[in-house]
């Protein structure tokens, strides 16, 4: 691994408990400069208390932590972009005013601050909304003025706490490409999602969290790597009627119909390519093909492997919603 | 501590509050009209008008002597002789309150008011002896009763009054005069009572003097006794005794100024912490400041919320004293003490706000912490008068380096008629600097962990257990 001089954010066996609640615990991190990271995991898994000590917002009760090779974020404030979860702005301030206030907090000159906010405001394609006050834009508007507030004073760290939620489609793509743009600068950039595609999107290097422990980290590819395809879907000439019959062939352990097709589950041991063979030869098909993993499917098979009892469909369905696990979790 | 972000945070602090149409009307503008007007309410005051209702007052005379004096005194004409008088006197006083400042403009519309007087036109009806007082109260029913407007006007009983044989003269001399008894109409204006029952009482007194042999004119001379300004000699020669309104008005003015000024700014405080916290704009600027930074900042702008205000309330009140005539009750010792006092005041106040704000998630849960600042807030009231009556007794002594409301009970008896000695002053000064470090550490510890405290709101229990936490 890199030494720490390169590491933009390292945590060392890090725990923070709320009361009788652990929140955080045993977090190792090694975030090294320039690299873009992605936190995922569902709602409640430590993701934003996990942000936060990065941000010294809150304080690990043990554990080790280092922010742009400092002691704690408190030293370094001006040089990291923070776009927390629970994004606020100043309801009766005019958006040029509220971002020169928070640059201004930000360690930057007044001096120039103008034409900095107004360039940003265009780039956000908010041209016009100088003069508005806050609380006359829309929610969607309104994130992008808060995305700004994190980003103007040009930070080297950019952390930013599910930067997505709430956005179209459209505005979606448009902050995609700003973060990207960040990262491409060199800027290292931190980001939470509990939807995970967003985060294969994007990031290069995955830290999934859950129940406030770290299940997972590593890059994209490695993981796509390492969470070996155990399934394929095909489409048989016969119809999707013919699960029966593809059960019993040899190495399927299980067929199950999914949108268009049917998802062939297979035995442990047992190579896709091989059971590809085997399933063409039995019967023909329309379509056969490897399954390829999603972070979804990498973080259920992680969660229901160390959870007992746990339902894969019924976790699945909540990670879509977008629900809490935690009650699962603790049965 | 990074002082230029804690003054930006003081910046937009203050700013926010303000340089906002609402501060400015309510807590600036609002006074200064209000000072403005005082002399002009006290003219209008004055133009009070005299009773101008006619009608008739029945006179049961059982003494028999005493109708002629009514009737002369309630004439028409002879009334409105004395609320002539009456203008006259007061627009005397008006200028000599205010020597320059409006003295004209009262001079005028008391000379207005005069010309206007409508006088009330009493029609007496002396009842004979053969008549019973059931009748003439039947008739005063009958008309209350029927509501309808009389053909004449003259005919409406306004009252009855019914005289004692021996309201002029003792029957025994080992009792005492024998009095009246008066039945109105409901509703009467009370200029129109007052006159009524002024005119009878004065007539009755009148006539026990004549049968007493005694010389009106004599009585009327031995009992006016002019009234001359008291003076105070002082080290430096004499001046303007302190009247009794003085001693006490200095003394609560400054009080409350101070309480005003320390509240607004607390109120304010706990105001936009809540709605930072409320608003989640918190964490924006937790990312930027530290709490103790965000906290101290916040502070220092509603300080300067306090400090206007407290400045604008003290320039009012000197111009006002000024005005008055009464210029020489400004100690500029004292205006040093009221900013002096308002810091300390002000912090004590304005950390438990800040704790408070950061501890809650919206106004409403604010309201049950409040209680007790509250309550607190309000001594200040309750011992006024027993610190005033003696501001040097052991218990206003005590009161007075007790912070929170040290401050409070410290500016009442510096500002009254009998101060506390230097060293008990500065001592005040020194205990509540103390109070205002502790206070302040409070607030810091409360307020780092609260604002990042949704859900359940904290009770005081609560708030302990963070304090330990931080």
């Amino acid at each position: 691994m890199s030494n720490t001089d390169t590491l933009a954010v390292s945590m060392n066996g890090v725990r923070k408990t709320f009361g009788s609640k652990v929140a955080v615990e045993g977090i190792d991190l090694a975030i090294p400069e320039g690299s873009i990271y992605g936190f995922i995991g569902p709602n409640g898994a430590g993701k934003t208390t996990t942000i936060r000590m990065i941000m010294s917002i809150l304080f690990p009760d043990h554990g080790e932590l280092s922010v742009l090779g400092k002691k704690s974020a408190i030293e370094s404030k001006d040089r990291i972009g923070y776009l927390p979860e629970e994004r606020g702005i100043y309801k009766k301030m005019k958006v040029g005013a509220f971002l020169k206030h928070i640059g201004r907090l930000k360690g930057l000159d007044s001096r120039g601050l103008d034409l900095v906010v107004k360039g940003w405001l265009e780039r956000v394609e908010l041209e016009g909304v100088y003069k508005k006050k806050c609380e006359e834009l829309s929610k969607g508007m309104q994130q992008k003025v808060q995305f700004i507030a994190s980003v103007l004073h040009d930070p080297d760290l950019i952390i930013l706490d599910e930067p997505f939620s709430g956005l179209d489609p459209v505005n979606m793509r448009l902050l995609r490409k700003l973060i990207d743009e960040e990262h491409t600068k060199g800027k290292t950039v931190i980001f939470s999602t509990h939807v995970m595609y967003q985060a294969e999107q994007l990031c290069d290097h995955i830290v999934m969290i859950h129940e406030g422990k770290k299940v997972l980290d590593d890059t994209l590819d490695d993981i796509r790597t390492r969470f070996d395809p155990r399934s394929l879907h095909i489409d048989p000439v016969g119809g999707l009627g013919m699960s029966d019959e593809i059960a019993k062939v040899a190495g399927v352990a299980r067929v199950s119909a999914v949108e268009n097709a049917l998802e062939v589950i297979l035995e442990k041991g047992i190579e896709p390519q091989d059971a590809m063979k085997t399933l063409l030869a039995a019967y023909p098909m329309n379509r056969i093909e490897i399954k390829k993993p999603t972070l979804e499917d990498v973080f259920i098979e992680i969660v229901t492997d160390g959870v007992r009892g746990l339902d894969a469909e019924q976790l699945r369905a909540n990670l879509l919603a977008g629900s809490k696990l935690e009650e699962e979790g603790e049965s | 501590m990074n002082i230029s972000k804690v003054m930006r945070v003081a910046a937009r602090e203050f700013a926010s509050t303000a340089m906002t149409k609402g501060f400015i009307i309510g807590a600036l503008v609002l006074p200064a009209v209000m000072a403005a007007i005082i002399p002009v309410v006290m003219v209008l005051a004055m133009k009070a008008q005299p009773p101008a209702d006619t009608g008739t007052v029945y006179i049961l005379d059982h003494s028999q002597e005493v109708t002629p004096i009514i009737e002369d005194r309630l004439a028409p004409e002879s009334v409105k002789g004395r609320w002539i008088e009456r203008f006259e006197d007061a627009a005397d006083t008006v200028q000599s309150f205010m020597p320059g400042v409006g003295a004209d403009a009262a001079q005028n519309s008391m000379e207005q008011a005069t010309s206007n007087i409508k006088s009330p036109v009493f029609r007496i009806i002396p009842a004979g002896d053969d008549t019973n007082l059931d009748e003439l109260k039947e008739e005063l029913r009958k008309q209350v009763a029927s509501d309808t407007e009389l053909a004449d006007e003259n005919r409406k009983v306004l009252a009855i009054i019914e005289i004692d044989v021996d309201a002029t003269k003792k029957i025994n001399d080992d009792e005492g005069y024998g009095s009246y008894q008066a039945f109105f109409r409901p509703k009467l204006n009370e200029e129109t009572i007052g006159e009524i029952k002024g005119g009878v009482r004065w007539s009755i007194r009148q006539k026990r003097y004549d049968n007493a042999d005694l010389d009106r004119t004599m009585i009327a001379e031995i009992n006016s006794i002019d009234a001359r300004e008291s003076k105070e000699i002082t080290e430096e020669g004499e001046r303007k005794a302190a009247n009794g309104i003085a001693t006490f008005a200095i003394p609560f003015v400054a009080m409350i100024l101070l309480l005003m000024a320390s509240m607004t700014g607390g109120q304010y405080l706990l105001t936009t912490t809540v709605e930072e916290k409320s608003n989640r704009v918190v964490e924006v600027l937790l990312s930027a400041v530290s709490p103790l930074e965000l906290m101290t900042g916040k502070i220092i702008g509603q300080m300067g919320v306090g400090l206007s205000l407290l400045t604008v309330y003290n320039a009012v009140g000197i111009v006002a004293l000024i005005a008055f005539s009464l210029g020489d009750l400004i100690d500029p010792q004292m205006i040093l003490l009221i900013f002096v006092f308002f810091l300390l005041a002000y912090f004590m106040f304005a950390s438990l706000m800040a704790a408070i704000g950061a501890a809650v998630n919206d106004l409403r849960e604010a309201q049950s912490l409040m209680t007790p600042v509250m309550l607190m807030m309000i001594m200040p009231y309750i011992f006024f008068m027993p610190v005033i009556r003696a501001p040097n007794s052991l218990f206003s002594t005590v009161l007075s380096f007790i912070p929170p409301i040290s401050p409070f009970i410290m500016i009442m008896r510096v500002s009254s008629t009998d101060a506390p000695p230097t060293w008990q002053v500065l001592l005040a000064i020194f205990v509540n600097m103390i109070g205002v470090v502790v206070f302040l550490w409070f607030a810091a510890k409360v307020f780092r962990v609260g604002l990042l405290m949704f859900g359940k709101p904290p009770n005081l229990r609560t708030l302990f257990k963070w304090i330990r936490m931080a």
